[in-house]
């Protein structure tokens, strides 16, 4: 039963058409457009107690208005700028360590011919990303805690070290240490669209460039990357965008008192100038910095981008 | 048939989307009360025996429903925190973040409790009794007269350090127990260097709080402090920033000679609870510092696990940190005043209805017969005997209990931190009662060292604004602080301590400190100084 659809009906009238066709499909649809509107636009009228003297049992609309006063009274605390460092720091280092690895994987994996080793490794790479940080932590303790950590107890015993690795103690190992645990439980799971926009490439282009004598790294540079070359590029702004959102768990987890300065990144310090006195006013205050630190980052990200002749995000 | 499959899915969804809400209303009041969760393997608190008594003797009868709600020990303050503020908190709520409550009274958040303690809760009020009523009067509406904002459970015993020396090392190395810092020292070098923990001999340990990282410090490093350069009122204003008093530096100058020389827990600060633990129970520590009563408690024996690992292993209590200013070993106490009780008004979701059955639950748990069922539970399965004072003996461990039987006095019967028997005599004597018999007299003993020229913890009788505003920086502070201290190299220890307490000064300590300086001159303190001891 297909009904008439001509487009000389008029543009909305077609819409209504197109709507009433797969009822069913726009029905489905609700439920995900009302999380959104329910949990991410609906909220974000809080921002507002950003500006207030919240007091949650009056609410919002009861709350006195003070302008800009949370956020000077924030940003004017000495840990503000170091946590600021931090999370810009340790994002950074991420993006540098952890975002070349998953496309190098990707490309690993996809070369491998048979099917078992294939799905036995990526389900091995992937496992990581299922662990939860406190899992991890936990982990990390035990392989590089110092005397008692499986690394710094076994290169102690074998004498090739005198002292103890500082993994977790001291500032610059401890970033490293960060990084590095992160790219180890993200890498497998950062695989994924690589992998499927490789299967999208034409085959032909690989079987053309056999033809014409390229090796396979020849093939690798002149096929594949420059196939993925947008998903690549979209992967990058999202993640500059990203640049001011540092997780709770991760930095909290892994870090402790003996590199607080180093490990103190914005949303621990959120956690300590908001949360745990309950000045949820102050909190927003730094989420909203945050928000709009990183549209600034994702926008320019993306204008470049365009400058330089790729597609962006929008 | 895939179209009207996926109606059916969709209408699904919707239908799960609609919270179903019981619709009764035949005179039934539901209330849902605070229970703290400490992960007894077994137990489990919003369904217990505990709460199946009360719903039968008091629920019952009373019409109402009782819910307890689990909120982890350990988080409760910011898990709290999240509820209150959404309007999603238990009806009766407890907390031992007294900030928390401050502000909320200020939010007007709360059930005021003058009129409801009146006529609902003569016996809770006649168990709490004046004084300690005191502690959650404030005059919100500055009329010149207090009310009652929240309620303080009665700690019956105010004993807080316990200090723990291994007997059997003493014997080993034949040695006196230590009885002051040279000869604690002298211990721990001994212990050392006779390894008398095997490999990893760890002679000294503390445990460190990560919310008040010196909060367990201070028992050793008080002993430092130069008393005749401190007057009462530094005492009130440096009121947790003990570490800036005259004579502190040596202190932590001492931590760091021992972190040097490995006789400290080189893993001190790097928050992992089970490699301690383990190295507890395994016996490589020669002196740790909790609670009183830790090493013996019925849920988890330290000394008896420990044993089980090394045969003659064993704790005693030791009183070796002697202030020589003062020529006492100080200890602190708690204030007689337990967690803090609120009845929030949720944004409504708590109705004068649940109010008032709230103030009659805690009115039925302060009734002596009441509140010997909660904390005891049944005689041949909590308890074996029953002294001719009427208080239980052969107390049964955690693991002896069946499940369904399982039960925490201080967590559910909140309104007294402590076995209640009806005296001080018969609580003081109970105390040592409900441990397994073998380990009574060491038990005494420590009760005994924690009570020795005890200073009672300081506390202030109005909100402290700056508390609220800087208090988790200052704190976050001393961690980095008592981390760099003891670990440092020792010829940058002096810059590097300069350093730190200019970093808490910073963030927040020095308005701390004209803050409770104020609040000392005004009067609004509470506590002990030590020098008046």
């Amino acid at each position: 039963m297909v009904k008439d659809l001509r487009p000389n009906k008029g543009k909305f009238s077609a819409d209504l058409l197109a709507i009433l066709r797969d009822w069913q499909l726009y029905l489905m649809m609700l439920l995900p457009l009302a999380f959104y509107v329910l949990f991410c636009y609906k909220p974000m009228v809080g921002v507002l107690i950003g500006f207030q003297k919240f007091n949650p049992v009056g609410g919002m609309w009861k709350s006195n208005w003070i302008g800009l006063e949370n956020f000077r009274f924030v940003m004017k605390m000495p840990d503000f700028p170091v946590a600021l460092g931090n999370t810009l720091l340790l994002n950074f280092m991420g993006l540098i360590a952890g975002f070349p690895i998953p496309i190098i994987l990707a490309i690993l994996l996809n070369e491998i011919k048979s099917s078992k080793v294939k799905r036995t490794s990526q389900t091995l790479l992937y496992l990581p990303h299922f662990l939860s940080w406190v899992i991890i932590g936990g982990m990390v303790l035990q392989i590089f805690a110092p005397t008692t950590g499986v690394v710094n107890a076994t290169l102690l015993k074998w004498g090739w070290i005198d002292e103890n690795i500082p993994f977790l103690t001291e500032g610059w190992p401890w970033r490293i240490t960060y990084t590095l645990v992160g790219v180890w439980q993200s890498m497998g799971w950062g695989t994924i669209l690589y992998l499927s926009a490789i299967t999208g490439i034409n085959m032909e282009l690989f079987e053309a460039a056999r033809i014409d004598g390229a090796n396979k790294l020849q093939q690798i540079w002149h096929v594949t990357l420059p196939g993925i070359r947008s998903t690549i590029v979209v992967l990058l702004i999202l993640n500059v965008g990203q640049m001011m959102n540092i997780s709770f768990d991760r930095p909290y987890i892994m870090g402790n008192t003996r590199v607080q300065a180093y490990c103190d990144v914005l949303s621990t310090f959120v956690y300590r100038a908001g949360i745990t006195n309950a000045q949820f006013a102050r909190a927003t205050a730094i989420g909203l910095f945050q928000s709009v630190v990183g549209l600034i980052m994702v926008s320019s990200a993306n204008f470049v981008t365009k400058r330089l002749g790729e597609d962006g995000i929008w | 048939m895939k179209k009207s499959l996926s109606l059916v899915l969709v209408l699904a969804m919707l239908l799960s989307m609609i919270s179903v809400t019981a619709l009764a209303d035949d005179g039934w009041v539901e209330l849902r009360v605070e229970a703290y969760d400490r992960t007894i393997a077994g137990f489990n608190v919003e369904d217990c025996w505990q709460l199946h008594y009360a719903q039968e003797h008091f629920g019952n009868p009373n019409k109402i429903k009782l819910v307890y709600v689990s909120i982890p020990r350990w988080t409760e303050g910011e898990v709290l925190t999240t509820q209150l503020a959404g309007g999603t908190a238990p009806d009766l709520c407890m907390t031992y973040n007294g900030d928390l409550i401050n502000q909320y009274i200020e939010f007007d958040g709360l059930y005021q409790l003058d009129a409801l303690l009146e006529e609902y809760g003569p016996n809770l009020k006649a168990f709490l009794g004046e004084d300690l009523l005191k502690f959650g009067q404030q005059d919100r509406d500055e009329d010149g007269e207090k009310e009652q904002w929240f309620l303080s459970a009665r700690r019956l015993s105010v004993a807080n350090v316990g200090n723990f020396i291994r007997a059997d090392w003493l014997k080993a190395l034949d040695m006196e127990k230590p009885t002051d810092i040279a000869s604690f020292e002298a211990y721990l070098r001994a212990a050392k260097e006779a390894n008398l923990g095997g490999q990893r001999t760890i002679p000294m340990h503390f445990d460190l709080y990560e919310s008040n990282p010196l909060y367990n410090i201070v028992r050793f490093a008080d002993a430092f402090i130069d008393f005749s350069q401190v007057t009462e009122e530094d005492w009130y204003a440096y009121s947790g920033l003990h570490e800036m008093l005259p004579g502190s530096k040596e202190a932590y100058r001492w931590f760091n000679k021992l972190y040097h020389e490995g006789l400290l827990y080189e893993n001190f600060d790097i928050n992992d609870d089970t490699a301690t633990d383990s190295a507890l129970l395994n016996g490589y520590f020669g002196f740790f510092s909790m609670q009183p009563d830790q090493p013996w408690r019925t849920d988890k024996n330290y000394q008896k696990e420990m044993e089980a690992a090394v045969p003659g292993a064993e704790w005693v209590s030791v009183n070796c940190f002697y202030n020589e200013s003062l020529g006492k070993h100080l200890h602190d106490q708690y204030a007689a005043n337990g967690l803090s009780i609120i009845i929030p008004k949720n944004g409504g979701a708590t109705t004068e209805e649940k109010a008032i059955a709230a103030v009659k639950y805690m009115d039925w748990l302060a009734q002596p017969e009441n509140m010997f069922m909660m904390q005891n539970g049944l005689e041949g399965i909590n308890y074996l005997e029953v002294t001719a004072d009427g208080i239980p003996t052969k107390v049964q461990s955690a693991d002896a209990v069946p499940d369904a039987n399982k039960m925490h006095a201080g967590d559910i019967c909140f309104i007294s931190n402590g076995l209640y028997y009806g005296s001080d005599e018969k609580n003081a004597a109970a105390i040592a009662l409900s441990f397994d018999e073998k380990y009574q007299a060491a038990i005494v003993e420590s009760y005994v060292h924690a009570g020795t020229d005890a200073w009672t913890q300081v506390s202030f009788s109005v909100p402290i604004q700056a508390e609220t505003d800087y208090g988790a920086m200052i704190k976050s502070k001393q961690g980095e602080f008592l981390s760099k201290v003891v670990t440092c190299d020792p010829a940058e220890f002096d810059a590097i301590y300069d350093a730190c307490i200019q970093d808490t000064l910073n963030v927040g300590a020095a308005e701390l400190i004209e803050a409770q300086r104020e609040a000392y001159l005004d009067g609004e303190f509470r506590g002990t100084f030590p020098g008046n001891l």
